[in-house]
């Protein structure tokens, strides 16, 4: 299966990496805001996705429809999702609790089938194709290969992460955050508003999620079902790297791109689905609390 | 005083007895159909259902079938066999259907053949592409089940052929999707160029939904197949071609390639040259009946008909041709009538089944040449 000779076989497992870093960034960028929320407000949510596509579609019509450029539409798509977080957690979330998991469960179910029927019907199925400048433009070193839409998801990735990281642990609003994550009676004691943080941690999460379509859309197809073949995969990784741990769901997905990536370069690509939810399932058997689970979240 | 209750009774009985039946008589002939209306492949359930409700719209527009209105009821399928069966079950227990249309998806319609046989209601297969449907009908074992398009098998035949014609049909490397449509694919590929003494170099399958492609199509560049036969559809094809490109795959495709759906972008750089694919229609066939048509759905729906429209249009008028002569609209009579369909294509061919109540007509190969595709030549399937 593998070609033949060093330089070759160098070339191939060069791409193959590069591929799988990339995967993984790409992964990550949905996973930490699937972290955050569940890290913060303990919700399990299950229309991630749907924001992701959301931003994905936005980012579609307003550089498509109305002529705006790339950079422009990230930028806006992600100021519209951090609001849309803001009205979901006052209109929704914000009524449920830890102890309320099942009804976080229906609920945010019940709004993953409403906002994907509900794309159906606005913008209907057929696969649309963001091309911007950057759509087939390549990166191309030696035998390697790196579209220019992918380069951009990766610096977008990269960055998303370094600022989540140091708004975590370098402000006192993200001290605040972890103050509630850990302990929600005792943080309100010392005078923090759990409202407010849970409010601001929901926020960027759903601004995640529309960063992150934003910032695909001119890699895949945009339609109205493409959030359903991250959001699972998302949920294995933050179980991998640690529930709640967002720093642990990043490095899990980027770990679990660069496997896939690897794996699929000599087996089958049915198989490469599964190695998600194998590597779950091996986390959950020998350390319950994840790769990089302290029983601290965020 | 009993009975003269009794005789009211009775009458009024008959009465209603008798305006049902009435009702049931002049009222709308109903096809039911089971497509995916959401879901991945909703994108082509959406023009089965326009090819299908113009062909419906065109026959009551001309008076109907044995003087009544004809309906199509749509039920959703999500191109998942599980839901392709609740769909017609529920559809053959209310009784009121005269035949069963599609089900688009292979894995669907052959999860629907064996209740449609049990409940003696004829199934009239449009776009599901798989050869084992054939296989299993008329003197294949389901009397019920009637193919319109061609299948994968007689369609990759006439392909292969003609690459084998220009020397061609070695060092294939196979990427498809996990389903019927995909595995049948690629046995076709095999069994067709099993007769030219060749063999796939390759094959592997993808899940439908699949995002990321550069994995498997790392593996395959590396491989440097002479070409690349691709079975996917609707998003997973926009990814896989995005992503060939990306990769600079440099191996052109074959197979059944959506050339019509290949971003003009990819189309236009020449990337794709030496793209060969088979498929049972073009818009642009030069006909008079194929160009009224492809008006009359532009006109309609305001986007130019595909593939998928065209079958179920074509295969919604075969049906009404076999109701108008089936006599009175039962299922038994509509079955019978449609194995002696004689039916002019609005390709110009014409139809009838054979004894796998299969139809054949013609397949058309394309070819990308200088960033553009041309018909390089129909074949009879």
């Amino acid at each position: 299966m593998r070609p033949r000779g060093r330089s070759v076989d160098l070339n191939f497992y060069a791409q193959l990496l590069l591929n799988g870093i990339v995967i993984g960034v790409i992964y990550a960028l949905i996973a930490m805001g699937l972290s955050l929320i569940f890290g913060v407000l303990e919700i399990v949510n299950f229309a991630h996705g749907e924001f992701y596509m959301l931003g994905a579609m936005c980012a579609y019509f307003l550089t498509v429809n109305w002529g705006f450029g790339y950079w422009p539409a990230v930028l806006i798509v992600t100021a519209v999702a951090i609001s849309l977080g803001c009205v979901l957690y006052e209109a929704l979330l914000g009524s449920l609790r830890g102890e309320s998991f099942e009804r976080s469960i229906l609920l945010t179910l019940g709004l993953s089938m409403v906002l994907q029927n509900g794309a159906v019907f606005l913008f209907t199925t057929t696969p649309k194709m963001m091309a911007t400048g950057l759509s087939y433009s390549n990166i191309i070193v030696g035998e390697l290969r790196l579209p220019l839409s992918r380069l951009y998801a990766l610096g977008l990735g990269l960055a998303a992460f370094a600022a989540l990281y140091l708004t975590l642990y370098r402000t006192r609003v993200g001290k605040a955050m972890r103050g509630v994550a850990q302990n929600r009676d005792a943080a309100l004691m010392v005078g923090i508003d759990p409202r407010a943080v849970s409010r601001l941690a929901v926020a960027i999460g759903i601004g995640l999620s529309g960063l992150a379509g934003a910032a695909l859309a001119p890699v895949y197809a945009v339609h109205p079902l493409m959030g359903f073949s991250f959001v699972f995969k998302a949920f294995a990784i933050i179980i991998i790297g640690g529930l709640g741990n967002v720093s642990g769901a990043a490095i899990a997905a980027v770990m679990l791109g660069i496997l896939e990536s690897l794996v699929g370069g000599f087996l089958p690509l049915v198989m490469v689905d599964a190695l998600a939810f194998i590597s779950m399932i091996a986390v959950l058997l020998l350390r319950p609390q994840g790769l990089f689970g302290r029983g601290v979240r965020v | 005083m009993f009975n003269m209750r009794l005789t009211v009774a009775a009458a009024a009985f008959v009465a209603l007895a008798a305006t049902g039946i009435a009702q049931a008589q002049t009222g709308s002939i109903i096809i039911g159909a089971s497509t995916p209306l959401t879901g991945g492949v909703a994108h082509f359930g959406q023009h089965a259902r326009w090819g299908a409700e113009l062909a419906v719209a065109e026959a009551n527009a001309k008076g109907g079938a044995l003087g009544r209105k004809i309906e199509i009821d749509f039920q959703d399928n999500r191109c998942n066999p599980a839901e392709g069966v609740k769909s017609v079950t529920q559809m053959l227990s209310e009784k009121k259907y005269a035949a069963i249309f599609d089900g688009l998806c292979s894995s669907v319609a052959l999860a629907i053949m064996p209740l449609i046989e049990r409940a003696g209601v004829p199934f009239i297969v449009a776009n599901a592409s798989a050869t084992s449907i054939a296989e299993r009908s008329g003197v294949g074992g389901n009397k019920w089940t009637f193919k319109v398009n061609p299948t994968d098998a007689s369609m990759l035949d006439a392909l292969v052929g003609w690459l084998d014609k220009e020397g061609k049909a070695a060092n294939i490397a196979f990427l498809g999707e996990d389903t019927d449509f995909g595995r049948a694919g690629s046995s076709g590929l095999e069994a067709a160029l099993k007769k030219r003494n060749q063999k796939l170099v390759m094959v592997d399958f993808f899940q439908k939904g699949t995002a990321d492609f550069t994995p498997v199509l790392t593996k395959i560049k590396a491989r440097k197949p002479a070409l690349l036969a691709l079975y996917a559809i609707d998003a997973d094809f926009q990814n896989t071609i995005r992503q060939w490109h990306g990769l600079g795959g440099g191996v052109p495709l074959t197979g059944r390639v959506l050339v019509d759906q290949v971003p003009k972008e990819i189309m236009a750089s020449g990337f794709l040259d030496g793209t060969t694919s088979v498929q049972p229609y073009d818009p642009s066939v030069d006909t008079p009946a194929n160009k009224t048509f492809v008006e009359a759905f532009t006109k309609k729906y305001n986007v130019a008909p595909m593939l998928i429209s065209f079958e179920s249009y074509e295969t919604i008028n075969i049906l009404i041709d076999a109701i108008r002569r089936s006599g009175n609209a039962s299922p038994a009579a509509i079955r019978d009538a449609l194995a002696t369909t004689k039916y002019r294509s609005i390709l110009g061919t014409e139809l009838e089944f054979d004894a796998n109540n299969l139809v054949h007509n013609n397949a058309i190969i394309f070819a990308i040449k200088g960033g553009k595709v041309v018909i390089i030549g129909m074949s009879k399937t």
